[in-house]
């Protein structure tokens, strides 16, 4: 069975650092065999959570709009790499507004109890975050794991691996980093196979 | 002298939790017989997210033109500076992180053309609160967001020496901060602490 890959670009800008190295990463998963999407959440219509918490009486979002379809598509995923630039020390607002959307999953799973992953699901689907940074400091991407970790853990991902380059002022885009590209790439094929030999073993 | 005070309510909900508290603190502040306040609910400013074109790093400005061009102002003409925002998914509401974002054209000002954000006089005079709730338990769930508070107020000139946190976790439903324990009175000492520190900060 083809193994999915979904790529979510949460840049407000195309074509930048942070898409050019998700583009590397989902082309490592394509040369693998894999088939791949990728979704830019700027040519998306939706809007970030009302924190109307109506989602934990219904287990539905009364907020009918594109980021639903999209939970639908990471629910269908093998393989979910999230993408963000670091703006002020965190994610970017279009990327926080689709993660806070999830609330309605996290009903499904604390309140209702409709959603639940298995253990062996988890470990058969695994997520990445990419990311870049103008800074060049290390603890540059801190502020953005937590909420990384909490959509993987909404939507039944292990967090597989981080994908980042920091220090993009200086080297003046991913294009003259040394490594990073050619890594994205080589991630991108190995967790294809990863998840391919863990659906045939299991 | 009236001290003004900027007030930011970050979240979807209006009047809940983190609104609530940030009530209690402007309540606090506003016993000054000579304060100028305003409060801003972010549902209603009309702020876009950051594009991250970088043209403020050529242009001194954004070009966008929404309800930050409003905002821009009072921001370098408040004395204090108020952010109250709910976590959400471990990090700052995605409305709040929007205003956040768009300080990008402070950060173009001082860092890339080494402009004053404000007038050399205010400078290091004033001071900024962060009024926060989460429905999470957890003692690290405000951890995440505090990175980018402080970016927001480092470069609008509020350093971290100067910012006050009040953090108030386990509060989900609406109404819940109105039955814990300390947060109303922690926020009325923070409201009268922080208005008692700008008296002397501008008496000095």
């Amino acid at each position: 069975m083809t193994v999915s890959v979904l790529g979510i670009s949460g840049s407000p800008h195309r074509h930048g650092n942070t898409e050019t190295l998700l583009d590397s990463f989902l082309d490592g998963a394509k040369a693998a065999g894999s088939s791949v999407e990728k979704v830019v959440l700027k040519d998306l219509d939706y809007s970030p959570c009302r924190g109307c918490n109506a989602c934990h009486k219904t287990g539905e979002c009364v907020v009918r709009d594109d980021a639903i379809a999209l939970f639908g598509k990471v629910l269908k995923a093998d393989c979910l790499a999230i993408a963000s630039p670091i703006y002020t020390m965190g994610i970017t607002a279009e990327l926080k507004g689709f993660i806070d959307r999830g609330q309605y999953l996290w009903a499904r799973k604390f309140i209702f109890k409709t959603l639940y992953f298995t253990d062996d699901h988890i470990k058969r689907h695994k997520g990445l975050f990419v990311s870049t940074a103008g800074q060049n400091w290390d603890h540059v991407f801190d502020g953005a794991f937590p909420a990384i970790t909490a959509i993987f853990n909404g939507t039944g991902f292990e967090y597989y691996d981080n994908i980042i380059a920091n220090n993009m002022d200086e080297y003046k885009g991913i294009k003259n980093h040394p490594s990073a590209l050619k890594e994205a790439y080589e991630k991108g094929q190995k967790v294809v196979r990863v998840i391919e030999k863990l659906n045939i073993t299991g | 002298m009236p001290v003004k005070v900027l007030a930011f309510a970050g979240s979807p909900r209006r009047n809940g939790n983190s609104e609530t508290l940030l009530d209690w603190v402007l309540a606090a502040m506003a016993k000054d017989p000579d304060v100028i306040m305003e409060k801003i609910p972010l549902t209603e400013a009309n702020i876009n997210p950051c594009k991250g074109c970088n043209a403020c790093q050529k242009l001194n400005r954004c070009v966008q033109r929404d309800g930050m061009d409003r905002v821009h102002d009072k921001i370098i003409e408040a004395d204090i500076i108020v952010l109250a925002a709910p976590i959400f998914c471990m990090g700052i509401a995605a409305q709040a992180k929007m205003l956040i974002d768009r300080a990008q054209v402070f950060t173009s000002r001082k860092y890339v053309l080494k402009l004053p954000v404000v007038p050399v006089e205010r400078k290091g005079k004033r001071l900024g609160v962060f009024l926060s709730t989460a429905g999470q338990d957890w003692s690290y769930v405000f951890d995440a967001a505090i990175p980018s508070v402080k970016c927001f107020y480092n470069v609008i000139e509020v350093k971290d020496k100067d910012i006050r946190y009040l953090m108030v976790n386990h509060v989900d439903e609406k109404g819940a901060i109105l039955n814990h324990p300390t947060a109303k009175a922690d926020a009325e000492r923070l409201g009268a602490s922080v208005i008692a520190e700008m008296r002397k900060r501008l008496a000095a």
